[in-house]
């Protein structure tokens, strides 16, 4: 007896039972589930995460967070080294991001499908770079140009130029996947040649969808520049490491705090940037 | 003179288009020479006047810095698969956790189903931009502060960190539902919980399931470094390397930790693949 001829059959005394799921499809979908539970309550006993003291947790953070780090000392942020080492962090990511997408302009053309040169080699190639760059954490590439350059703003500036250039490619190679190829194969037909093709054919379509994501990669890039100081590279992360080892609490507070506000103007003005270029279409 | 008759008819004379062009052009020249002058004196402060040029030497100085890391450090891969593991279990909990914490932001800072406007949903993208906009490792810091070293700071620093993206794709998501459900669960006297469970839940699902699954992949990689300020996983492996010098265990490391996000990419690929 199938489930479909039981249901008929119990149709007549009780109102058919509905399911979301039938047969095959639930035994996945449940499956699923089942193994999602499982690798969570094993991670739970691997990483020996003890459950009961979670809870207290709670109390104890905000006993902490309103002792150690409540009064904020905001005149540690106003003084005028922070606000310089602020400036420095905006520089950074700025000529990091700048640099980055200075990168992604080729990467992105050969990470292309459509507009590569060589489907066979410069495009698993540029997927490759693209994609080691933005799977290493900015934190360690600042930690090995640290430890080739030696202290300073400038291995700061490198990590975030792969950084930048690793975020920008993906997203920029996915923009040129997705042009309109009628301009493209025009100039084909007019024997133009692909540097050609690129500058007078695919930049002009993707011309603001770029600066839009050049404008983010800025924001993204201020945000991870806030600590690359943190490893040694220069910026308000260098202070941040300092009070953190000092146990100096209200500082950090401050400085976190500091760091909050900063990303949220930068936020704004990315918002505000992108609405503009986005109206000058 | 193709111009003027085509915007003759939209009222514009040929004057007025010239005039908004020049305006253009100059407002473009205008902010490249502000980005450009932006360029020059960064790169003065950063790069020329705070980098210590004679420490790093000449061209071959740095090349055989860079040597140092050329090379595998065979005797570390036994002790590198355990904190391999831990860092992908510290990344499934803490985008488990995360999803949980998601559930109320989500729910109150989707302007459509938000509970009272006026202070759940402000409240909500407040959660949503903080979680955001600090850092995993100033999180981790924070975590490691209140309850100590070990795994569960880093599972609480992503969690944290990954509330913020999930939840505003999440309420991007139901913003944009279809209301039919909603009204109808509403005419049978369904309450605000009952409204979110069988109404919009079932409507977003596929799509937050594949946020969650890209936010999974995201985190990986984030917890691979949270060991760097003593929250367990590759990461801490990485920083002992460092510190002892061993250059070509610290490439083996990083090896390490391309390996795990390729899988977590490979299985992240799979996933949302097969869902749509």
């Amino acid at each position: 007896m199938t489930p479909r001829d039981m249901s008929i059959a119990t149709a007549a005394e009780a109102p058919r039972e509905w399911r979301r799921f039938r047969y095959p499809h639930s035994l996945v979908s449940y499956g699923s589930w089942l193994i999602a539970f499982t690798v969570i309550v094993y991670s739970i006993e691997y990483l020996e995460i003890p459950l009961d003291r979670v809870l207290g947790m709670f109390g104890r953070m905000g006993e902490i967070l309103a002792n150690r780090y409540y009064p904020v000392d905001i005149d540690y942020i106003m003084d005028v080294d922070y606000i310089g080492s602020v400036v420095e962090t905006i520089q950074m990511a700025y000529l990091g991001a700048l640099f980055g997408l200075l990168i992604t302009v080729p990467l992105a053309w050969f990470a292309a499908y459509n507009m590569t040169p060589s489907r066979l080699f410069v495009y698993p190639g540029a997927r490759f770079l693209s994609m080691s760059c933005r799977a290493v954490h900015e934190t360690i590439w600042t930690i090995l140009f640290v430890s080739i350059l030696g202290f300073g703003m400038l291995p700061g500036v490198l990590a975030l130029t792969l950084f930048s250039a690793g975020f920008a490619a993906k997203l920029f190679a996915e923009e040129i996947e997705a042009i309109d190829m009628g301009p493209v194969e025009a100039m084909w037909a007019t024997g133009a040649n692909l540097f050609q093709v690129m500058v007078f054919g695919v930049f002009p379509q993707v011309r603001v969808a770029f600066t839009g994501i050049g404008i983010y990669t800025w924001d993204v890039a201020f945000r991870a520049a806030t600590v690359v100081g943190f490893f040694g590279a220069g910026g308000m992360g260098w202070y941040l490491k300092r009070n953190v080892m000092q146990i100096e609490t209200e500082r950090v507070a401050a400085i976190i705090l500091s760091i909050i506000v900063l990303v949220l103007i930068s936020e704004l003005i990315s918002a505000w940037a992108r609405n503009v270029v986005m109206k000058m279409k | 003179m193709t111009a003027s008759s085509d915007t003759a008819s939209f009222g514009l004379s040929t004057e007025t288009v010239l005039v908004t062009r020049r305006r253009k052009r100059l407002v473009s020249a205008i902010v490249t020479t502000v980005l450009l002058a932006l360029v020059v004196w960064s790169v003065d402060v950063t790069v020329v006047k705070d980098t210590d040029w004679e420490r790093i030497g000449s061209v071959g100085n740095v090349l055989e810095a860079t040597n140092r890391f050329i090379g595998i450090d065979v005797d570390l891969f036994p002790t590198l698969l355990g904190p391999a593991i831990e860092t992908l279990l510290i990344a499934c909990l803490g985008t488990f956790l995360g999803v949980i914490i998601c559930i109320p932001a989500a729910w109150f800072g989707a302007m459509n189903i938000t509970p009272f406007k006026p202070i759940t949903y402000p409240l909500a993208r407040l959660m949503m931009t903080l979680s955001r906009s600090v850092h995993e490792i100033v999180w981790a810091l924070f975590f490691v502060a209140v309850m100590g070293l070990g795994a569960m700071p880093g599972v609480f620093a992503i969690a944290v960190r990954s509330v913020g993206f999930i939840a505003k794709m999440s309420a991007e998501a139901i913003e944009d539902i279809d209301h039919g459900p909603v009204e109808a669960i509403r005419a049978v006297g369904g309450g605000p919980f009952q409204v979110f469970f069988y109404a919009v839940l079932p409507q977003v699902l596929p799509q937050i399931i594949g946020v969650v699954i890209f936010e999974w992949e995201i985190n990986i990689r984030r917890s691979a470094i949270l060991g760097l300020v003593g929250a367990g996983g590759l990461g801490l492996v990485f920083f002992r390397q460092m510190n002892t010098f061993n250059y070509h265990g610290v490439t083996t490391v990083i090896l390490a930790i391309l390996i795990i996000i390729l899988l977590g990419e490979a299985i992240s690929h799979a996933i949302r693949r097969r869902m749509i």
